[in-house]
């Protein structure tokens, strides 16, 4: 499923239609295809706002910013975060990320309490580059309204909607 | 290409030291000839570690949405280039000397939040014309940072022998404490270099070459773990807070350091190893013959201001006159 986005987005921003000639032209060397698009992760919830989402096995929420904002975002610098035990609600913001470029608020999807924050990302704030949906995790949340995230966006409509947005 | 003369104190109209020479205190000149081998002068020393062109924008604030749409929805700006400093000029440091005193931790750090404060409005007129550089001693404290967990204390915050402190910097517990050389430098990275691991690694590779240079010893850095070590002995713990491109907080090193405050910490949630002073270390390797305490701080703080304005390629302005009641 990610490949085929992949596939789709590639071929619309290189402007490639579908036929014979497209499609040789479609093998074109990877990083020119990798400039205009990015990851998104099946199995993750999206908001509008770019973070995403992980229910994982024992209930808790993992949450950072899509590959897409981090591209947007530029060199991450330096990032905030709440300390455990903090409160956060759905749509509200629970810290920033600073880059070269600008300072961001980062909202958290779900509603509950913070019960772990990645403390490397106060040394090596980078990760939410390299690494936006595993290392650049930001915090983990303990649930307060289960099913909360069945509202948020999956993978397709997600990937729809950044293509929306860079269209401008 | 201009070479740093070593700090001066500030006194009226005092003639520009000759290139390369030294303008060393009594203290440090006496010292220089006890502890062999000299120290190389560190013009010598191979290149700073990179720095790129100073650049400064226009701060942007807002929400991933409107930087995921490249900020075409609102107002624009673009990126206001500052020419690029003459290669002789180095930037500015302003350096706020108490390194043999005893400054209340809650002072310094009011005092630090408040030069912060002062430089950001400074950014935002274009007018950031100098870094600033703190060096002083606390009494014993210890201060927790933003990562940090209740598990590394081994008492109760009610019950603390010293002062607890909860600070904004990144990091676990740690101890201060006398006969520690506290610095806290208050740099703007579009200066430097826009990238909060190199700084952590520029603050560590500072006090390895002012180890190096001073004392002739061998500190390094350990993989993963923040600091610098002798050996499997932690002798300098770094925790920096940062925002608007402006870090401080910054890094404290055991000189002649009381170590037994640290026993009753996991000192930046380390439990396996433990943590050293260079006084220590020094007993160690010389004779047994007495190292006078003070003397040994103002050798450490004379090699670690020279040596970080060697590698942040500052101009280092001194204030000793300054104190705290």
């Amino acid at each position: 499923m990610a490949l085929r986005i992949w596939a789709s987005s590639a071929a619309k921003a290189l402007k490639l239609s579908s036929t014979g000639n497209g499609a040789r032209a479609a093998a074109a060397p990877a990083f020119s295809i990798s400039r205009f698009f990015s990851t998104v992760q099946d199995g993750l919830k999206y908001t509008p706002s770019h973070e995403w989402v992980k229910l994982d096995g024992d209930g808790l929420a993992t949450v950072g910013i899509t590959d897409h904002a981090q591209d947007h975002l530029g060199e991450v610098v330096f990032v905030e975060l709440p300390e455990p035990g903090a409160t956060v609600s759905a749509g509200g913001s629970f810290g920033n990320v600073e880059s070269v470029k600008a300072t961001s608020d980062v909202n958290s999807p779900v509603s509950g309490e913070v019960v772990e924050v990645n403390s490397k990302l106060s040394e090596t704030p980078g990760l939410i580059n390299t690494s936006p949906y595993e290392d650049g995790w930001m915090i983990k949340v303990k649930p307060s309204s289960p099913g909360e995230a069945d509202g948020l966006l999956d993978a397709a409509k997600y990937t729809k909607h950044c293509e929306e947005e860079d269209a401008h | 290409m201009q070479r740093f003369a070593s700090p001066r104190c500030l006194r009226p109209s005092p003639p520009l030291p000759p290139a390369g020479a030294r303008a060393c205190n009594e203290a440090s000149a006496v010292s220089m000839a006890l502890l062999a081998p000299p120290p190389s002068s560190c013009h010598h020393r191979s290149a700073p570690l990179p720095v790129p062109t100073a650049a400064s924008t226009r701060h942007l604030r807002g929400s991933l949405l409107f930087a995921a749409a490249g900020g075409r929805t609102g107002p624009t700006s673009a990126p206001m280039i500052q020419p690029r400093p003459a290669a002789v000029e180095r930037r500015r440091c302003e350096c706020f000397d108490l390194h043999q005193q005893i400054v209340p931790y809650a002072e310094a750090y009011t005092w630090q939040k408040s030069i912060v404060k002062r430089r950001k409005e400074l950014v935002d007129s274009g007018q950031d014309h100098s870094d600033t550089l703190i060096a002083l001693q606390h009494p014993p404290v210890y201060t927790l940072g933003t990562d940090s967990k209740e598990e590394y204390l081994h008492f109760n915050e009610e019950d603390a022998p010293f002062e607890v402190h909860h600070i904004n910097r990144g990091g676990e517990v740690t101890y201060h404490g006398p006969g520690q050389l506290v610095m806290y430098p208050i740099l703007n990275l579009r200066y430097h270099k826009e990238d909060l691991h190199w700084y952590f690694r520029s603050l560590e590779e500072v006090i390895i070459r002012a180890l190096k240079s001073a004392f002739s010893i061998d500190a390094s850095r350990i993989e993963g773990l923040t600091g610098v070590w002798v050996g499997d002995q932690k002798v300098a713990a770094i925790g920096i807070h940062g925002s608007r491109m402006i870090v401080y907080h910054g890094l404290a090193l055991n000189i002649t350091t009381d170590l037994t405050p640290f026993e009753m910490i996991d000192p930046c949630g380390i439990k396996d190893r433990g943590v050293g002073s260079i006084k220590e270390i020094l007993k160690k390797a010389s004779d047994g013959r007495g190292i006078d305490d003070r003397l040994l701080m103002d050798i450490a703080y004379n090699a670690m201001i020279n040596e970080f304005a060697e590698l942040f390629q500052l101009s280092l302005d001194i204030n000793s006159d300054c104190s705290f009641q």
